[in-house]
């Protein structure tokens, strides 16, 4: 029905949508998500053909190409056979007439309907939409917010389109508001097609069966909307979802690092990617389509970093680690949690090449690791469970940080001097020569784990073990050094292996969960499935015995 | 544990009494040329004189002067004790730390060699060695290292064992730090307490060895040792000569070995918190 085929609209210099192709049949729901300014509204607008900006490429309708036709023919599209609901609410409405007025306005002038047939239709709409009955014959100022949004929707539906654009329809109402709104528009018969464009995603779950996400004016991921939001394989869909405040996951918020810029080369998302290579900032990716999901990304979307197979370890007859085959994701935050005693450092040992395995192989970025070099470790550090251990107390903090970078022969004295202070300070602590001359002993806890973590970070490694890195630790310096963690994630796009027996702070922190017992992985999957629906008893023991502050809920 | 070796050291009185002493012997050492006129192996004077302004201590029984003689005996003293102290040190370093480092059959084949030398009573084995040869100086500094480096090597090679271990130790490796850099970046500084009372036993076993070897007559019968003088004093034990030709020499010799115990000590107590407090004090 609708085929949206290499579009480009620019405003003057500034293109807004940078080659975007699109369809959609009746009866189907597809959202364009993605923050502000990445081109939604523009989309919808070239629908309807409203944008003040040139369009190029061909916006098939019913099988005419819209981009050719005249103004007059156009005006029979509009409305008939595809309506809009537009975003600010504020400005569409005529404050002079009246709203049921206003829904007429539509019917009448495509003179589908006589004055009467329209009233009653307008009426039958709104009431459809949930307005009460003494509120049609009033002014567009004497409605709330929820309402006005109603009576656009009424209006929009008023010449029974077949096309359906709604921009944000749920953005200004309040959440029981959108809740029976979102119902409504559900239950819109199955004839018509519906456009939802929207940077709410709660709105985009709520109202398509399809997802597009949108950045830079570029379709970067595409799939059924349930799929990509559980599970996002576009960098930029992830930070998405990381993003939004919603009652699903469970990690803490993050944001994406820094801000949207144009025009950029190559695939719009590169500068603030954290899984970026070169050819990212020279050509843009297609969308390559697989099994009904799509993604734009030179690396086929998040890439699986580090993926352990069969990794075993035998100390005589115990079975430490039995069989372990993990997966770790670019930039997500795998939590393995266990028991004490449950082979959780052991494994973080073996990958380190602490420990050689008894048996199983390890894989880095694509290719197994079968000696662990000097490169490896460029990339793959750990932070241990105690900072006093792991720190010598012969280094004072300036040449701890410094140590890592001697190891590896990178720059000279005065390189490695300034790579650490930076390092230092991103760690959030005071590079002032006193404290670089300070010895570990002369630190706090949280000081000591803040030191071990620049140290591990100084070498720019893509992934980080962080083993109990909280344990010696009381909880508020803590929980600075979890939210420490989580915000290198988001600026550095770190992988993180967050090694707990806590799993209250697994969840906090963790996009995964991996439960381990006796060696073995015995549950793995998005933290929120985990904790609110763990399949294996052991978990559900590891969750009602986690920390709480209120009992009651347990008696 | 963080410990400032030198500052201890400085603050413990038994540390300040054996530096003290030591030093005093370097210096007598260095300077015997000038504190004494006479070479001590030329005829000087008549056998046997008394102690005079002339000669201090006196003359011994071929006329050499005892004060010049008692000087220069602290040069081979020193000189055998820190010879036979670096190169036994070396040696324990080397098979110490190689067997913690490499471990794996080397390590379990030089602790089976150590094991095995270890047996050996190091005296009777000495005495037998030098009766044969007739080492002059730096064979007897060689023949005393080689039979006494192996239980610093079994020290270190525990320490360096445990440390191995530790995290700092383990952190570095996740930088990718080789064997060898760990080694000398990590293990050896760590040890350098350790490696300091090894270092002062070695001196004070081969100074005592050195001195009981002339004193048995098992050496170059040229040197001048302490250990020869009093050798040579005994047999005139039926004259007081002994009082400025035995008593010197030995008050000499047990000085030099207090002074290194008592270093020894202090830096021990430094280094075992359990042996703090009680000797410093």
């Amino acid at each position: 029905m609708l085929e949206i085929i290499d579009v480009h609209v620019s405003y003057g210099n500034d293109t807004v949508l940078n080659g975007v192709n699109l369809s959609l049949d009746t009866g189907e729901r597809l959202a364009v998500v993605g923050e502000s300014g990445t081109g939604k509204t523009t989309l919808g607008l070239s629908i309807m053909r409203l944008t003040e900006g040139k369009v190029e490429g061909a916006i098939n309708l019913d099988g005419k190409d819209i981009t050719r036709l005249s103004e007059k023919q156009m005006q029979q599209i509009r409305w008939n056979r595809v309506a809009m609901v537009f975003q600010n609410v504020n400005n569409v409405l005529n404050p002079v007439h009246t709203v049921i007025d206003q829904v007429c306005e539509p019917i009448v002038e495509h003179k589908l309907k006589r004055k009467g047939d329209a009233l009653r239709k307008a009426g039958e709409l709104l009431s459809y939409f949930g307005l009460a009955q003494n509120r049609f014959s009033s002014f567009p100022h004497q409605l709330s917010g929820g309402e006005q949004q109603r009576v656009l929707l009424a209006m929009a539906l008023s010449n029974d389109p077949g096309l359906l654009i709604l921009d944000e329809p749920l953005s200004s109402l309040d959440v029981t508001a959108r809740e029976d709104l979102g119902l409504l528009l559900r239950q819109i018969d199955r004839k018509r097609a519906q456009l939802v464009i929207t940077h709410d995603l709660d709105t985009a779950s709520r109202l398509s069966d399809r997802i597009a996400v949108l950045y830079g004016g570029k379709i970067v991921e595409t799939g059924p909307t349930q799929e990509v939001m559980q599970c996002p394989r576009h960098p930029y869909t992830r930070a998405l979802v990381r993003a939004y405040p919603n009652m699903t996951t469970v990690k803490d918020l993050q944001g994406i690092k820094g801000r949207m810029t144009r025009p950029v080369s190559g695939c719009p998302f590169h500068p603030r990617c954290t899984q970026a290579i070169d050819i990212c900032s020279r050509k843009m990716p297609p969308l390559a389509v697989e099994e009904g999901r799509g993604v734009a990304c030179h690396r086929g979307g998040i890439i699986t970093l580090l993926s352990t197979a069969n990794l075993s370890k035998s100390f005589d007859l115990l079975k430490a680690v039995d069989a372990v085959s993990l997966n770790i994701q670019a930039g997500e935050t795998l939590a393995l949690v266990g028991q004490s005693g449950s082979g959780k450092t052991t494994l973080a040992k073996m990958i380190m090449g602490l420990y050689p395995p008894s048996e199983g192989s390890l894989f880095f970025d694509g290719k197994q690791i079968v000696s662990h070099g000097k490169d490896f470790y460029g990339r793959v550090q750990m932070i241990f469970q105690n900072p006093g251990e792991s720190l010598s107390h012969r280094l004072s903090v300036l040449h701890s940080v410094m140590e890592p970078l001697e190891i590896q022969s990178k720059g000279d004295q005065k390189q490695r001097r300034s790579k650490a202070i930076q390092t230092i300070e991103e760690v959030e602590l005071p590079p002032t020569d006193n404290f670089l001359n300070k010895y570990p002993h002369h630190l706090s806890g949280g000081e000591m784990q803040r030191v071990a973590i620049a140290r591990a970070l100084v070498l720019d490694p893509d992934l980080l073990i962080a083993d109990e890195p909280t344990s010696f630790l009381d909880a508020s310096v803590g929980a600075k050094i979890l939210k420490l963690l989580l915000n290198l994630q988001e600026h550095r796009g770190l992988s993180l292996l967050y090694i707990t027996h806590d799993i209250a702070a697994a969840r906090k922190v963790s996009d995964r969960i991996a439960v381990m017992l006796d060696g073995r992985i015995i549950e793995v999957g998005p933290s929120n499935e985990i904790v609110s629906s763990p399949k294996q008893d052991y978990t559900s023991r590891l969750l009602s015995s986690a920390s709480a502050l209120s009992r009651t809920e347990r008696l | 544990m963080h410990i400032d070796l030198k500052k201890e050291l400085k603050q413990s009185n038994l540390g300040r009494t054996g530096m003290t002493i030591l030093l005093l012997m370097i210096a007598v050492a260095i300077l015997a040329p000038v504190l004494s006129q006479y070479d001590p192996t030329e005829q000087t004077a008549a056998s046997l004189v008394s102690p005079s302004l002339s000669h201090w201590l006196g003359t011994n029984h071929v006329g050499q002067d005892i004060w010049s003689q008692l000087l220069y005996g602290a040069r081979i003293s020193l000189l055998v004790g820190f010879g036979v102290g670096t190169l036994s040190l070396i040696l324990s370093i080397f098979f110490g730390l190689s067997s913690a480092i490499i471990g794996g059959l080397y390590g379990r084949v030089v602790m089976r060699v150590v094991d095995a030398l270890i047996v050996i009573p190091m005296v009777i084995a000495v005495i037998l060695v030098a009766a044969y040869i007739r080492p002059d100086v730096l064979v007897l500094i060689f023949l005393l290292s080689l039979l006494g480096w192996q239980s610093g090597a079994r020290v270190i090679r525990a320490q360096a064992l445990s440390l191995k271990e530790s995290g700092h130790v383990k952190a570095s490796a996740t930088f990718g730090a080789s064997r060898f850099y760990i080694t000398r970046r990590h293990i050896l500084p760590e040890l350098t307490p350790i490696l300091l009372v090894e270092f002062i036993y070695g001196v004070r076993r081969a100074v005592f060895i050195e001195a009981g070897l002339a004193f048995l007559g098992i050496c170059d019968p040229m040197l001048i040792s302490w250990g020869s003088m009093m050798r040579d004093a005994m047999r005139f034990t039926y004259l007081n000569v002994w009082q400025w030709w035995l008593v010197p020499a030995g008050i000499a010799l047990s000085l030099t070995i207090i002074g290194l115990t008592f270093i020894s000590h202090a830096a021990e107590s430094v280094l075992d918190p359990r042996l703090r407090g009680e000797a410093v004090a």
